[in-house]
C-alpha cells in the first residue's frame, strides 16, 4: 500500500506511524508511573473554608465590586461575623454573570439598549457566563448550598448545523454528517496503514486486534475496513415503518474544503465537554442565591475612586449620587477589573501596579434575538450550537423551554476577537447577524426580532470580557507568572485583588470563586499567625 | 404632588404593563467618562484613556465634536481613537455641555512621568517648533487652538504624536488643526524624536 499523503511533499511512512503509536504506549506507561507516585490529581473535593470568627475590634471589611468573587467573600465572611460593605458602581450585582430579560438595561457606553423580550421566565439571555462544567466543583458546591436549581446545558447537538461557503456549495450540513463521515474517512486511513504489513512491535497480536476493532467502530467501517457511509448519520428516508435508506456520503475531498473541522470537532471537549449545566431561569440565579444572604450589604451606583492602604486600616473613597463618600475598613477584597483599577487612585506598591497594568482585556461579543416561534425545533434541533465560518460564528438554541411558543436564541458569539462587531453601530451589528444567520435558516430574518447586542469591551464598569495574562499562546512566561504571584498576595495584609483575573484560567466563574477562596484562606491564616 | 401621583397610578392601571415597565426602567445619563478615564478623569493607562481633568473646555468640545462627526477616531490603526469614537456618536449638544461642566469640576493634578528612553536635552531642541503654538511651558494657547501639553499623560502624548506622524490622526479633510499637527510632527521624524520631545515636556509644569 502506498504511504499516506500528508500535504504535498511530506509522506508518512508506516514506520513513522508505528513510532507514533509507540509514543502513545509510552504515555500510557508514564501515566501508570505517575499515579503510583501520586503525581496525578485525585478526584478532589470542593474546598471547605474553615474561617475563624471575626475579632470584634477588626471586623470591618470593604468589598469592591459585586462580582461573583466579591459576593463569595461577603457570604463567607458574613457567616463568621464580619461586617461587610459592598461597593458596586453599576446598578446591578453579578458583573459578568449577566442575564438579560424584559426591560433590562444593557449599559454599553455609547450604545445603551433596553431589552424588549417578552416578559416570561424562559425568555432570557445569558450575556456573560452561560455554562457550568461538572468539574467546576467549588461553584457547584455553592449552587448546592444556596439551593440553586440546575439543568443540563446542551452544548453539542448532532442535528445542529455547520455552514461554510466553501463546503457543500454553501448549504449548511448537519453536525452528524460532518462528524460521521470525517470519522469514517479517518478510520479508513488508519486501518489501511495498520493492516498493510505484518504487525510487529510495539503491539501484541491481541492489542493489534483490539486497536483494529476500535478503529473500525470509531469510523463504522465495513468488513473490508472501508468506509461506505453509515446509518449513524441518520436516514435519508424511512427507518421506522419502512426500511431506512442510508444517506449519501459526503466525499472526503468535500469535507476538506472547510477549515472549520479543527474548531468544530473539539468544541465539546475540555471545559466545554459534557456534562455542562446552567441555572434554571438564567445564570444570575446564582447571583441571587448570594444576594439573598448579602444583598443588603451592597451599595449600588457607588463608584470606587480611591484606595489607600494604611498601617492600621484601609480607606476607600467612592462617589454615590454625585457626592463623595469615605468608607473606612480593616480589610478589603477587590474584584474591580484590573484595567479599571489602574485608573483609580491608589497607593499600591509599584510592582503590584505593574502587575495590574500588565493584564490585557478580552473583547468577547454576544448577540441575541427573540424568535417568534421555535423554528429550529421543526428542523429536529433542540438545544445545542450551529457553527458558521462567518463572523457571527455561532447560533445557540435554548437548552430549556422546549415546545413553548417562543424562545431566545444567541445570534452571534465571538469569544476570541469581538472587535469587528464592537466597532459597528447597533444597526450594522444586527444586519450582520441576520445576513449570517440566514445562511443556515433561510427564513431567519422574518423569524427573529427584538435584537440585543453585548460588546463586553464597551460595557460600562467592565470594559472587557476577561483578563488576558499571556502575551503568547505558548504558555506563561516566567515574568508573567511572577506578576501573577505578586497580584495574588495582599498589600500590607489588608488589600486582596480577587476575581478570575487573579487566576491562571480566566473567563470562568469557578476561577472567580476559587480566587476568593484562596484569598480568604490566606487572610485567615495571616490573622492566626 | 398627590394629584400627579394619582393620575400616574391611574395610567398604570388603564394602560397596563408597558407604562409601568417604562417607569421602572433603569435611568441613565451620559456621565460615564470616568469608567475609562479614571478617578476624576486623571487618565488610565490600563485602557489607554488620557487625562481629561485640566483639559481646556474648548479643546474638549472640539474633540468630542470631532469624534461625534467621524472626523477623529476613524482610521483603523488608531486603536484608542476608534475605541472612543463610538462612545461619542450619540452624544447630544446638551450632553456635551454637561460633560464639559462636569469635567471642569475635577481637580487638575499633573500626571506622573512614566516613559523611559527619551533624551530631554534633545527634546528641548525639538520642542522649539511646538512652543510656537503650545507655548514655551506647554500651557497651551486658545487663540491658536493648541491645548496644554504639560501635565498630560506622557504615554498618551507619545501615542498621539505617533498617530499624527503615521497619518492615523489628523488625516481627515475636516480636521484643520489635525492637519497642522501632521505638518509640525514631521519635524520629530521618528519614535526616538517623539520620546525625546515628550520627555522634555515631562519637565515642564503648569
Ligand atoms: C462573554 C462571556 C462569557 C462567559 N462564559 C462563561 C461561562 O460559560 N461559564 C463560566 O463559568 N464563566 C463564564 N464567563 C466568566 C465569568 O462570567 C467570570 O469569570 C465571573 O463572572 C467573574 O467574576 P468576578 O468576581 O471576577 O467579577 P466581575 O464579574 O468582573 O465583577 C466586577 C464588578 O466590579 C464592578 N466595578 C467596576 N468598577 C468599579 C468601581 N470603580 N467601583 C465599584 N465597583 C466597580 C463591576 O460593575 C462588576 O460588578 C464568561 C464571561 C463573559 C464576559
Amino acid at each position: 500500500m502506498p504511504p499516506l499523503e500528508v500535504g504535498v511533499s511530506k509522506q508518512v511512512t508506516r514506520r513513522e506511524f508505528l513510532n507514533l503509536l509507540g509514543a502513545a504506549g509510552g504515555t500510557a506507561a508514564a501515566l501508570k508511573a505517575g499515579s503510583a507516585l501520586g503525581l496525578l490529581p485525585h478526584t478532589a473535593q470542593a474546598a471547605t473554608l474553615d474561617l475563624r470568627a471575626a475579632n470584634p475590634a477588626k471586623r470591618k471589611v470593604a468589598i469592591l465590586g459585586a462580582g461573583l468573587s466579591g459576593l463569595t467573600v461577603a457570604y463567607e465572611l458574613s457567616k463568621v461575623g464580619y461586617e461587610c460593605t459592598i461597593l458596586e458602581s453599576s446598578h446591578r450585582p453579578g458583573g459578568r454573570v449577566f442575564t438579560v430579560r424584559h426591560g433590562d438595561l444593557i449599559d454599553e457606553i455609547g450604545n445603551r439598549q433596553y431589552c424588549e423580550f417578552d416578559d416570561e421566565p424562559h425568555m432570557y439571555f445569558n450575556a456573560g457566563a452561560a455554562r457550568i462544567p461538572s468539574t467546576h466543583r467549588n461553584l457547584l458546591a455553592y449552587c448546592k448550598e444556596l439551593e440553586i436549581d440546575l439543568e443540563v446545558f446542551i452544548n453539542e447537538n448532532k442535528t445542529s448545523f455547520m455552514q461554510d461557503p466553501a463546503l457543500n456549495g454553501g448549504k449548511p450540513i448537519r453536525n452528524i454528517d460532518y462528524t460521521t463521515h470525517t470519522r469514517g474517512f479517518l478510520a479508513e486511513l488508519l486501518a489501511k496503514s495498520l493492516s498493510a504489513g505484518e504487525m510487529d512491535q510495539p503491539f501484541t497480536d491481541s492489542e493489534a486486534e483490539t486497536l483494529m476493532s476500535l478503529i473500525r467502530s470509531f469510523g463504522d467501517l465495513n468488513e473490508d475496513n472501508l468506509y461506505k457511509g453509515s446509518l449513524r448519520a441518520g436516514y435519508a428516508s424511512g427507518g421506522f415503518l419502512e426500511h431506512g435508506v442510508q444517506k449519501d456520503i459526503i466525499a472526503m475531498s468535500e469535507l476538506l474544503k472547510t477549515q472549520m473541522g479543527s474548531r468544530f470537532l473539539n468544541a465539546s471537549e475540555g471545559d466545554t465537554g459534557p456534562m455542562l449545566f446552567q441555572a434554571v431561569g438564567g445564570m444570575d440565579k446564582i447571583i441571587e442565591g448570594f444576594t439573598n444572604h448579602v444583598g443588603h450589604q451592597i451599595h449600588y451606583r457607588s463608584m470606587v475612586n480611591a484606595v489607600e492602604v494604611k498601617d492600621d486600616g484601609i480607606d476607600i473613597a467612592y462617589d454615590q449620587d454625585g457626592t463623595h463618600h469615605l468608607l473606612q475598613a480593616d480589610f478589603c477584597f477587590n474584584c474591580i477589573p484590573s484595567h479599571i483599577m489602574t485608573g483609580i487612585t491608589n497607593n499600591f506598591p509599584t510592582q503590584y501596579v505593574d502587575a495590574l497594568k500588565y493584564i490585557r482585556r478580552g473583547t468577547a461579543y454576544k448577540s441575541a434575538f427573540q424568535a417568534k416561534e421555535r423554528f429550529w425545533e421543526k428542523e429536529d434541533i433542540y438545544g445545542g450550537i450551529s457553527w458558521m465560518s462567518n463572523p457571527s460564528k455561532q447560533i445557540w438554541y435554548p437548552s430549556a423551554g422546549m415546545h413553548k411558543q417562543k424562545g431566545i436564541i444567541l445570534g452571534a458569539y465571538d469569544y476570541i476577537d469581538g472587535k469587528l462587531h464592537t466597532a459597528m453601530t447597533q444597526e450594522q451589528r444586527i444586519e450582520a447577524h441576520l445576513t449570517d444567520g440566514e445562511k443556515i435558516h433561510p427564513n431567519y430574518r422574518n423569524q427573529v426580532e427584538k435584537p440585543i447586542t453585548i460588546a463586553w469591551h464597551r460595557m460600562n464598569h467592565m470594559l472587557g470580557c476577561s483578563a488576558r495574562w499571556q502575551r503568547d499562546s505558548d504558555g506563561w512566561t516566567h515574568e508573567e507568572e511572577e506578576l501573577y504571584r505578586v497580584l495574588q498576595q495582599p498589600v500590607n495584609g489588608r488589600h486582596y485583588m480577587i476575581g478570575d483575573q487573579v487566576s491562571m484560567h480566566s473567563a470562568w466563574q469557578e476561577s472567580a470563586v476559587m480566587s476568593a477562596q484562596w484569598a480568604l484562606a490566606d487572610f485567615d491564616q495571616r490573622l492566626q499567625a | 404632588m398627590l394629584k400627579t401621583f394619582l393620575v400616574f397610578s391611574l395610567c398604570m392601571v388603564c394602560i397596563g404593563g408597558t407604562s409601568a415597565a417604562e417607569s421602572e426602567r433603569e435611568p441613565f445619563d451620559d456621565r460615564y467618562c470616568t469608567t475609562c478615564h479614571g478617578t476624576d478623569g486623571r487618565g488610565n493607562e490600563g485602557v489607554q484613556a488620557p487625562r481629561l481633568a485640566g483639559m481646556e473646555p474648548w479643546y474638549l468640545r472640539r474633540q468630542l465634536e470631532n469624534f461625534r462627526a467621524d472626523i477623529r477616531g476613524v482610521h483603523a490603526e488608531d486603536r484608542e481613537g476608534t475605541a472612543m469614537r463610538p462612545m461619542a456618536t450619540k452624544l447630544t449638544d446638551e450632553s456635551i455641555d454637561d460633560i464639559i461642566d462636569w469635567i471642569s469640576s475635577w481637580d487638575y493634578i499633573p500626571a506622573e512621568a512614566t516613559i523611559k528612553g527619551g533624551d530631554p536635552l534633545r527634546g528641548r531642541g525639538l520642542y522649539g517648533g511646538c512652543a510656537v503654538c503650545h507655548g514655551a511651558n506647554a500651557t497651551g494657547n486658545q487663540s491658536l487652538g493648541a491645548p496644554a501639553l504639560a501635565g498630560q499623560n506622557d504615554w498618551y502624548l507619545v501615542t498621539q504624536l505617533k498617530n499624527f506622524l503615521a497619518g492615523y490622526r489628523g488625516a481627515h479633510p475636516d480636521d484643520t488643526y489635525g492637519a497642522q499637527m501632521r505638518t509640525m510632527v514631521s519635524t520629530l521624524r521618528n519614535e526616538a524624536g517623539i520620546l525625546n520631545v515628550v520627555s522634555y515636556i515631562n519637565l515642564l509644569s503648569r
